[in-house]
């Protein structure tokens, strides 16, 4: 039931592990194959290979862990997310009699989209690293790398994710059905609102629901941020590594900046339009048009995309002068790197651009929002 | 006035409505009685500009609100129209104040906490809905239809949800709304005995209107069975 109803969506998580498990997969087994040839090193290219070995952990580490990390936070919000707003579905088979392990035993389905990211991630390293090796042997400032496979990778990165978000999707599915029958059916009308902080009744109604919707969801409020941010980080770092790095680099750090981009994007502005239905139909009965119903849902979360955009462009510009000033400083002829203000205008148009055609498709889905919908769920 | 005339509606094959013709006048109590599945619901939606008939057309005076556009059915629910349901469909993280403020602001309307407090909910401004009963969440339903100050208000099975009590005491503060007023009320339900508050009764049984009367007197929610 759950992959037939969540086919799309669960190909989200299952498209950043891949991601993840790609960079990380990439670099830690040519790390780990730099290590075989650790003997071989003269120590007229002990700084280069230090370098090399360097680069991989800060990439991986970067680039791949911030990744993994950020897959994980979305599994777990995703898996919380379906638990939450199936609770009426898993209430009514409780009610039946079904037991809390029997139901949440179905729920490791969540880590088979993990499996299905972490395999083609990691088998489309595989597929890469000729090349990539063929890359990094041309200069011949190391002895030859040669491609090795280590069976430790498989584990750390394909297995022990999948097991992890298996047992996950299980543990909190139990949690949850720890929760009375009745509870479980009727909380999806009368869920309760969390008390913070001050309590403005005077407000205009649109305004205070702008700010009542950024305040119920803030897990979204991160995934919005950090869509922003690996769009803004990873294009404007694409365009301006030329001279540190080769195409293939930066085509891969374009490619995985706009994926992430928009995965996060996708997945993040669909949950704030599917948990508002009920408001959206409830403001559309009264009269509310489809611009206010955009502008009091969707529009609060601009500027905070903008200032993920913003952090992006901080990040990539500290983590390249990192790498040029840090790990390569001991390095003769590295280019020099300046802050590239026309790889941040170009990045930032395509992201208002692209921001904007997203926000008038969404406009357009609460536009088929009807009062139906909400009584259908009942 | 509501005029409906040749109103038809088909949901896949099976035809909800077939062919419903009637009229309410400004100021009437009226109620739909039909048990489920009679097209009721689907007629209430119809006639108060939520969905667009199939055919036929829908005169509020002498404008035809059937072929509007979305858009302009937006604007006219705006203007025109409030609305109860059976299931409140409060927005659960705003609080009362809030909620009615929802239905207030349409109509710029800055007495709203009168309302609130003629519903019994004057202490209860920052309460959310998950801390009322069904019956106080329904009132402040109530208040929020009335702080839009609609020219007719739609019910929708409204004490569908409550106890018999609860039930009695929200029935009989949309009767006292009512007679102090004097708006039209458009109350759909399945029970015969809630059918004695209206003025008028339209009777549907399989999407066909099988009759409409008067009522000789309006009982209020104490003298009725439930």
């Amino acid at each position: 039931m759950i992959i037939k109803k969540q086919g799309v969506k669960l190909m989200i998580p299952a498209i950043m592990a891949a991601c993840a498990v790609f960079i990380c997969a990439l670099f830690l087994n040519y790390r780990q194959d730099l290590l075989l040839i650790e003997s071989q090193i003269i120590p007229e290219q002990s700084v280069y290979f230090e370098a090399m070995k360097t680069t991989s952990v800060v990439v991986c580490a970067v680039a791949g862990g911030c990744l993994l990390i950020t897959t994980a936070i979305m599994l777990i919000f995703y898996v919380k997310h379906y638990i939450d707003t199936h609770k009426k579905q898993l209430g009514i088979l409780k009610a039946l009699g079904y037991s809390r392990v029997k139901i949440a035993a179905n729920f490791w389905i969540f880590g088979v989209s993990v499996l299905i990211g972490t395999s083609v991630g990691l088998c489309g390293a595989f597929c890469f690293m000729p090349w990539f090796y063929d890359i990094q042997n041309k200069d011949k400032l190391l002895p030859e790398v040669t491609l090795g496979f280590h069976a430790e990778l498989l584990v750390f990165l394909v297995i022990l994710p999948t097991v992890f978000f298996m047992a996950l999707g299980i543990v909190y599915a139990i949690f949850k059905l720890k929760m009375p029958v009745l509870m479980l059916i009727k909380e999806n009308f009368r869920s309760k609102a969390r008390r913070t902080g001050h309590i403005n009744n005077d407000g205009l109604f649109l305004e205070n629901l702008k700010k009542t919707t950024l305040k119920s969801r803030k897990s979204l409020i991160f995934f919005l941020m950090f869509a922003s941010f690996c769009y803004g980080a990873m294009t404007q770092m694409s365009l301006s590594m030329n001279d540190l790095a080769s195409p293939v680099m930066g085509g891969m750090m374009l490619f995985i900046g706009l994926l992430l981009g928009f995965v996060t994007l996708f997945l993040a502005v669909t949950t704030v339009v599917d948990s508002n239905t009920q408001t959206i139909a409830m403001m559309k009965v009264f009269g509310y048009s489809q611009t206010d119903c955009k502008h009091a849902i969707l529009d609060g979360y601009r500027p905070l995309s903008y200032i993920g955009f913003g952090i992006g462009t901080v990040y990539q510009y500290a983590l390249l002068r990192i790498m040029v000033d840090v790990v390569f400083a001991d390095m003769e002829n590295v280019p020099t790197y300046e802050f590239d203000f026309a790889a941040m205008f170009t990045s930032l148009v395509s992201f208002v651009i692209i921001y904007e055609i997203f926000m008038v498709a969404y406009s357009a889905k609460i536009k088929k929002i009807t009062v139906k919908e909400i009584m259908l769920r009942e | 006035m509501i005029k409906a005339k040749e109103i038809t509606k088909s949901y896949g094959r099976e035809q909800v409505l077939k062919g419903i013709n009637l009229q309410i006048n400004d100021g009437d109590f009226a109620v739909i009685l039909g048990a489920s599945g009679s097209g009721k619901s689907t007629l209430l939606n119809a006639i108060s500009g939520l969905e667009r008939p199939d055919g036929g057309s829908i005169f509020y005076d002498n404008s035809d609100i059937s072929g509007l556009s979305d858009d302009e059915l937006t604007k006219f629910r705006k203007n025109n129209v409030g609305f109860i349901f059976q299931q409140y469909y409060l927005l659960p993280n705003m609080t009362v104040s809030q909620n009615v403020r929802m239905g207030a602001d349409l109509a710029q309307n800055s007495e709203y906490q009168s309302i609130i407090e003629a519903v019994g909910l004057g202490g209860k401004l920052n309460s959310y809905p998950s801390e009322l009963s069904g019956g106080e969440q329904q009132r402040v339903s109530i208040a929020r239809a009335l702080a839009k100050q609609p020219r007719v208000l739609f019910l929708d099975e409204p004490t569908g949800a409550l106890d018999e009590e609860t039930g009695r005491q929200v029935l009989d503060y949309i009767i006292k709304l009512w007679n102090d007023k004097q708006f039209t009320i458009v109350m759909v339900t399945h029970n015969a005995n809630i059918a004695e508050t209206a003025k008028t009764v339209i009777r549907m049984k399989s999407g066909k209107i099988a009759e409409i009367y008067t009522n000789d007197t309006q009982k209020n929610s104490y003298e009725i069975g439930w």
